[in-house]
């Protein structure tokens, strides 16, 4: 059984195009991050499911029933939003507590409800509050709260995280996933930052222009992008310009590289290679490398990413470095730096 | 934990709303026709005051005679250049310029220091200071102009006898507005920094104020003397008790023998008041510009 | 450079502080002195003038009797100027709010809602015989809309109700300063309604009643209760615009008007002992005005 079913759904803002034809099934219980730049689309689809927008054409289902025509306000769904947007003239409890009021649920239920939501994003202690009163985690959590007591079918979260700061956004990340688990929440999340969508989703649609690029688990978006897009949108990307040179090898300057994403290249032909930091590392005299100049390092704690420009196709690539070696380079140092190209993808380049 | 059970859409206590899932959602065109019939209701009732004014200053017509076919019949400006011609017209309506060129002065020369006082030096003063300047509210200006017959009558009659001693009352009536315009340019463009900047340049206090504030400070400037003029100009209440023949007293006064002329002379100053309005917001906004390129 | 221009202006900053912290401590006080002597001379001293004189009996003893003789002698002007004031600022609120609403949520010409924004800020200082004179042409005996209402069959002078130099001339005529400052008021803090409350409210199983109900009324409620007030002293104190319509208007400021320019001698309590009612009633809404606002600004982040 489907949760959530976006079949073809389109719609256009006049003479831009935000969703070319989606189709989408987010299974019971399920957790998709759609992910994206902004104007891809993301917020579109998550806005059709809600009904703040209304598609041009395609249907939109929730466990095999058409709800493309329903009023937002009957559509069982909870949302929550960037912008927290708590009701400022209620209380947490009040908050929390509204969409059960509009449901006509008794009191005595209603209560018993708002208690335990409030226990489930741990904001017991803070029933009473207003909204100005507490922090913005706290509030969003609150909204989680309220989007959650109202036990939709399905959750829609538009880039809840995006308005904290950093700290509070890792912490709320993996509670919105334990919660979500927990209650085995069919959860629609729309994000357009990658490392987000990585970390809480059971599977990842990356977006652009309107389309769905891909949609996998994490893992298999990251290590295996179906387009240059994704590979550039999901974690970084060190680009080379390439000449294929066999069926499963290209030429970076005179240095090759066994590849399997050749695809049905020509040999000769000029390709992007893009390849992962992590799958780039510095050459300890073993191993031949391309010879470059280190130009910089930047310091991130468990690794170290050093920048080295090639002196073959003249190319700046980050280098990602787990060893202590890397502390001691020096802007001008010489190093080799050796590819692994396993997980690289080709691009054909854009001609001028 | 007694936790919220599987949310599935049926069986619990949440009624899962549904059936009519065809019917077509309300077209938002429709939400529009309340809002659209407050904004045309609106525009009558403010602008047919304005043109019948416009069309009983200007068009000779008496109103029983008025109809489709007279409607353009007999327009022109000689009731206006009639009241022009009155001698009180140029005594009175010199006056009334020279009391608001006089309040803008006081104003300023009022408001500005000590505006800026209250930001550099004094920040804790401020919320005593604001409330200072919302009393005139309280105190209106028939209430004020009692307070000057109570006061000033018996203790200072030397001082009534004069034509400007109008121009204290009118600086207190305009302070709220004219003390929040300041404050608002003075807050935006952070005096505590400019001021630093300035001096740590070198420059002296007077040539940082001179150099420094006051071009930051015009289009404040600009607008509290625009509202101060406005004020002055159409200010009746103290100048008719206090028996001062200004514009506006003149202007009733005159419309009690010659209506036409009378209402001739409200919308004179009804456009003057605009105009210089569009003046203002003309400078004002030339200045801004001026402003966003130099920075 | 950048270097030493910071040093330089960190070690101002140092050598200034001690000096400003010295200033502050008395003598800071002594910049305010212009300003403060200024509004002593010429709004304290007068509003002082006012209040005294309304405790003074003839012979010079100070009693009440003025303070309860302005009410009982002029009870009917008291009556008419609270009618006035609470009719117009009812049907300001209202008419404000709706009107802000309809602007604010206005997309179609992107001029209107600035255009609204700014003929309020004009139209709501222009009272006065400006504003008068514009409705006798219109709603006079004589009136162009007079007029036309008796073209399209209604005679409005026939009907009774309507007179401009009686109560609903004047509550018309008020409403033309009114409903822009009502706008002026409610304006920012519907601008204060995030659209993603309305949809949250929606998502929540709400009907758009709902969300006003329990949303958006609330929120405005102390800028509508706040405006009340404002609207309500705004009309107390206006006194041009009803002078202008008609010289013998029953209302609380021409009445003082009148008792001042009556009596030369200044011996009468009673025009000070009206005005000093008319503070006393301004006092109180403008500072319940200041206080919901304040209660209003509390919900904008």
């Amino acid at each position: 059984m489907s949760a959530l079913t976006y079949s073809s759904v389109r719609k256009t803002f006049g003479p831009t195009v935000a969703l070319e034809g989606l189709d989408l099934e987010v299974h019971d219980g399920e957790l998709i991050s759609l992910l994206g730049p902004s104007g891809c689309g993301k917020t579109t689809a998550l806005r059709i499911a809600a009904g703040f927008e209304r598609a041009d054409s395609g249907t939109i289902s929730v466990s095999d029933a058409d709800i493309t025509n329903l009023p937002p306000h009957k559509r069982n769904m909870g949302m929550v939003f960037q912008s927290y947007s708590l009701f400022p003239n209620l209380t947490v409890a009040g908050n929390v507590e509204y969409g059960l009021r509009t449901r006509g649920i008794p009191k005595p239920e209603r209560h018993k409800r708002v208690g335990e939501m409030l226990e489930l994003v741990q904001l017991t202690a803070l029933a009473n509050r207003y909204a100005h009163q507490i922090s913005g985690g706290q509030q969003q959590r609150v909204a989680l709260a309220r989007a959650l007591a109202i036990q939709p079918q399905v959750l829609l979260l538009d880039e809840p995280l995006s308005a904290l700061d950093a700290k509070v956004r890792a912490t709320l990340r993996d509670e919105i996933r334990r919660i979500q688990t927990e209650l085995g929440i069919t959860t629609l999340f729309v994000t357009h930052d990658q490392e987000e969508a990585l970390a809480i989703s059971d599977r990842v649609g990356v977006m652009s222009n309107g389309n769905l690029e891909q949609l996998g688990p994490p893992t298999e978006v990251y290590r295996h992008p179906s387009s240059a897009f994704v590979a550039r949108f999901v974690g970084s990307m060190n680009e080379l310009p390439a000449v294929v040179r066999g069926p499963d090898a290209v030429a970076v300057g005179g240095y090759v590289v066994t590849t399997p994403a050749i695809g049905r290249r020509e040999v000769g032909e000029p390709v992007l290679f893009l390849v992962r930091p992590e799958d780039m590392s510095l050459g300890n005299g073993e191993a031949a490398g391309i010879s470059g100049t280190v130009t910089g390092r930047t310091f991130q704690g468990a690794a170290t990413i050093v920048a080295v420009r090639l002196d073959v196709a003249d190319s700046l690539v980050a280098v990602h470095s787990s060893g202590s070696a890397a502390t001691h380079l020096s802007p001008g140092d010489r190093v080799d730096v050796v590819i692994d190209g396993a997980r690289g993808v080709c691009e054909t380049p854009v001609s001028a | 934990m007694a936790l919220v059970t599987q949310p599935t859409p049926e069986g619990t206590g949440v009624p899962m709303i549904r059936g009519d899932a065809a019917k077509p959602g309300r077209g938002r065109r429709f939400g529009r026709i309340g809002p659209n019939l407050v904004l045309i209701a609106a525009a009558i009732f403010f602008i047919a005051p304005l043109v019948s004014m416009t069309r009983f200053a200007l068009q000779k017509v008496p109103m029983p005679l008025l109809h489709w076919s007279t409607i353009f019949d007999k327009w022109s400006f000689s009731a206006l250049t009639d009241a022009f011609r009155e001698p009180s017209f140029s005594d009175t309506l010199l006056l009334s310029l020279r009391l608001a060129f006089g309040t803008v002065v006081v104003t300023l020369a009022l408001l500005i220091p000590t505006a800026l006082f209250v930001h550099l030096k004094l920040p804790k003063a401020r919320p005593i200071v604001e409330f200072l300047t919302v009393l005139p509210y309280v105190v209106p200006p028939i209430a004020l102009v009692a307070g000057v017959a109570a006061f000033f009558r018996p203790n200072a009659r030397w001082f009534l006898n004069s034509n400007y001693s109008l121009i204290p009352f009118y600086v207190v009536m305009a302070l709220p507005f004219t003390y929040r315009s300041i404050d608002a340019g003075i807050k935006a463009i952070d005096v505590r920094t400019l001021v630093d900047a300035s001096r740590s340049l070198g420059a002296s206090w007077p040539s940082t104020l001179r150099r420094a504030l006051l071009p930051n400070l015009s289009a404040s400037i600009i607008s509290s003397a625009f509202l101060t003029t406005a004020v002055v100009l159409g200010e009746f209440t103290i100048a008719r008790t206090l028996s001062k023949q200004t514009f506006p007293v003149f202007s009733f006064d005159y419309f009690g023998r010659k209506a036409q002329g009378g209402i001739a002379l409200a919308l004179f100053t009804l456009v003057g008041s605009t105009a210089l309005l569009g003046l203002f917001t003309l400078l004002t906004r030339r200045k801004s510009r001026r402003q966003t390129t130099r920075f | 450079m950048t270097a030493e221009l910071i040093e330089v202006e960190g070690g101002r900053t140092k050598s200034a502080a001690p000096k400003a912290a010295k200033i502050r401590s008395g003598t800071a006080w002594f910049g305010l002195l212009p300003f403060l002597l200024f509004l002593g001379l010429f709004l304290v001293l007068p509003t002082y003038g006012v209040v005294r004189k309304a405790f003074i009996a003839n012979d010079g003893s100070y009693t009440w009797t003025g303070i309860s003789d302005a009410i009982s002698k002029e009870g009917a002007a008291f009556r008419t100027s609270l009618k006035v004031s609470i009719v117009t600022a009812l049907l300001g609120v209202v008419l404000g709010t709706l009107l802000a609403y309809a602007a604010a949520t206005a997309t179609r010409p992107k001029w209107l809602r600035s255009l609204v924004s700014a003929f309020s800020g004009v139209a709501a200082n222009m009272g006065g015989i400006v504003l008068a004179f514009a409705f006798f042409t219109l709603l006079g005996r004589q009136g162009l809309g007079t007029k036309m209402l008796n073209n399209i069959g209604y005679n409005l002078y026939d009907t009774g109700w309507f007179d401009l130099t009686g109560f609903w001339g004047w509550s018309t005529v008020y409403m033309y300063f009114q409903v822009p400052l009502m706008v002026l008021v409610t304006l920012p803090a519907i601008d204060g309604l995030q659209a993603s409350w309305r949809e949250a409210s929606s998502n929540l199983g709400g009907t758009t009643w709902t969300y006003w109900r329990r949303v958006g009324l609330p929120i405005l409620a102390p800028s509508m209760l706040g405006g009340f007030l404002l609207l309500f002293a705004n009309a107390f104190s206006a006194f041009a615009t009803a002078y202008a319509l008609n010289t013998g208007s029953n209302l609380v400021p021409v009445k003082i008007s009148f008792f001042l320019q009556g009596d030369i001698s200044g011996r009468s309590p009673m025009p000070f002992a009206l005005a000093t009612w008319m503070i006393i009633i301004m006092a109180v809404s403008m500072g319940g005005y200041l206080f919901l606002r304040k209660r209003a600004e509390r919900w904008r982040s």
